[in-house]
């Protein structure tokens, strides 16, 4: 019964959220260049892309149709690898200039003491880097010999940086699955306080690669480990927000799982599409800064991400948790579409 | 009418939640906007000129830079009950040789403009 009326609330929370649509937090895809060749990247970066960097005034140019910015309007810049920009702090300078936050996500191999200090004096206020294992797994799934130990220093000097919000993100995989102890102890001697865990999606390079995706009991493994780790409280870990996950809910994360793509997150794309998270299938952009004004396509778009009654095909058709889930996270819905790449809550049921 | 008030109390709820829960999957944390916008000039306090690479340090902190041409500087930093600032002279007798400064900023602040003046060593 307590159950029932907690979900029942969420449901009703997350309504009004959607019916509000917010733009909190705003991707900004500023260059698909990157310095790793990872074998799980969904977006096939590597040194040479085909696309240029978006220039910063393209992207300043729509920052400014925003009218009115929420007050913790959160830009977030990713990749490739944001760090390869030369203009990265003048990027975070500007943002900060229009009142907005900024954050980065990085593989951290070009994050040294001047590279860590001249972000802090951009404003920098979150960050997170990817630890994908112990040296040899991370080596292995980085594709370079001096990333897991290019990486380490990078945790160490943010977190041991207080202004910054900080956390790890680790891909779990086949290889690293029976690592993670060992992980949360490393992480933990680094005074790291918050990690987040995920799965691999099936998509870009890393779809042919059977070594990179869990089997369904080592998926529950990954859960159950997350919970006693959660009880435990020496770190602040979580499942990442990719999935739903039924009767763990609860226990791997602070919320119930909620995707809130095209609803409070929005991108602009290298080549100034204008959609969700980065990882949704490019389909679905909602626009394009080039011809479109930003904010207009903000809250006049995006009907598909904020009604997710489409998702109710394949095997959401007939779930009996789909009020909780809503399809799973957005970016499980690729190709023509017709069927959720990955559900989680399955899985586990399977296992 | 019972509803109404339900949708309040959620609607309450959700203007907090974004500001302190919500967290894109595969993004960062957000950032909690704890800060201290410091700027300002450092000039030689006999002529009043502008003193290019100064260091600028947040003491305690990993966290520096130095002055432009101009003799200016401009960080942010995080807001704390009170922020040691070091102003050095760490280029040695380019451009003449200055004592070294300290100031603590107090913690009510969120922006301040400071004019330093350092010393010339002869």
């Amino acid at each position: 019964m307590k159950r029932r009326i907690e979900q029942f609330l969420f449901r009703q929370f997350r309504a009004i959220e959607t019916q509000r649509h917010e733009l909190n937090y705003l991707f900004w895809e500023c260059t698909t260049r990157c310095n790793l060749n990872c074998l799980h990247c969904g977006s096939d970066c590597a040194k040479d892309s085909a696309h240029q960097d978006m220039p910063l005034d393209d992207f300043l140019r729509a920052l400014d149709t925003i009218k009115h910015p929420s007050t913790n309007l959160m830009v977030v810049l990713t990749g490739g690898e944001p760090l390869l920009r030369k203009d990265i702090e003048q990027c975070g300078r500007e943002i900060k200039k229009r009142g907005m936050r900024w954050g980065m996500v990085s593989n951290g191999y070009l994050y040294d003491e001047q590279k860590h200090s001249a972000l802090l004096n951009a404003g920098l206020g979150a960050l997170t880097i990817s630890l994908d294992g112990l040296e040899a797994s991370h080596n292995w799934l980085r594709r370079n010999p001096k990333s897991f130990a290019r990486a380490d220093v990078a945790i160490g000097l943010a977190a041991n940086a207080p202004r910054l919000n900080f956390d790890v993100v680790t891909c779990v995989n086949r290889r690293n699955i029976d690592e993670l102890t060992a992980i949360k102890n490393h992480l933990i001697a680094k005074h790291v306080k918050a990690w987040r865990l995920f799965t691999i999606i099936p998509i870009g390079r890393a779809k042919n690669n059977p070594e990179l995706f869990l089997t369904d009991s080592q998926f529950q493994q990954l859960m159950d480990f997350i919970a006693e780790t959660r009880k435990q409280g020496d770190i602040d870990v979580k499942f990442s927000c990719e999935g739903y996950v039924g009767d763990y809910e609860k226990r791997v994360r602070d919320t119930p799982f909620f995707c809130r793509a095209g609803i409070n997150i929005g991108s602009v794309l290298i080549d100034g599409s204008i959609s969700a998270c980065p990882n949704v299938d490019r389909s679905f952009a909602q626009g394009n800064i080039y011809h479109d004004n930003l904010d207009n396509v903000w809250h006049t778009q995006f009907q598909l991400f904020r009604d997710r009654s489409w998702t109710k095909r394949g095997k959401c058709a007939n779930c009996k948790e789909y009020k909780q889930c809503q399809g799973n996270g957005f970016h499980y819905w690729h190709g023509d579409k017709q069927q959720v790449l990955v559900c989680h809550n399955e899985r586990l049921k399977i296992s | 009418m019972k509803f109404n008030w339900t949708k309040k109390l959620l609607g309450g709820l959700c203007l907090s939640s974004v500001a302190f829960v919500f967290q894109a999957c595969y993004g960062t944390p957000q950032d909690f906007g704890e800060e201290l916008f410091v700027q300002g000039k450092v000039t030689d306090k006999t002529t009043g000129l502008p003193i290019k690479g100064i260091k600028v340090s947040v003491v305690d902190r990993m966290q520096y830079l130095y002055t432009n041409e101009e003799g200016d500087f401009a960080f942010y930093t995080m807001r704390a009950d009170s922020t040691v600032v070091r102003f050095e002279d760490v280029d040695s007798i380019e451009n003449g040789s200055y004592a070294s400064k300290e100031i603590v900023l107090p913690g009510s602040l969120h922006v301040v403009d400071l004019t330093i003046d350092l010393d010339e060593l002869k």
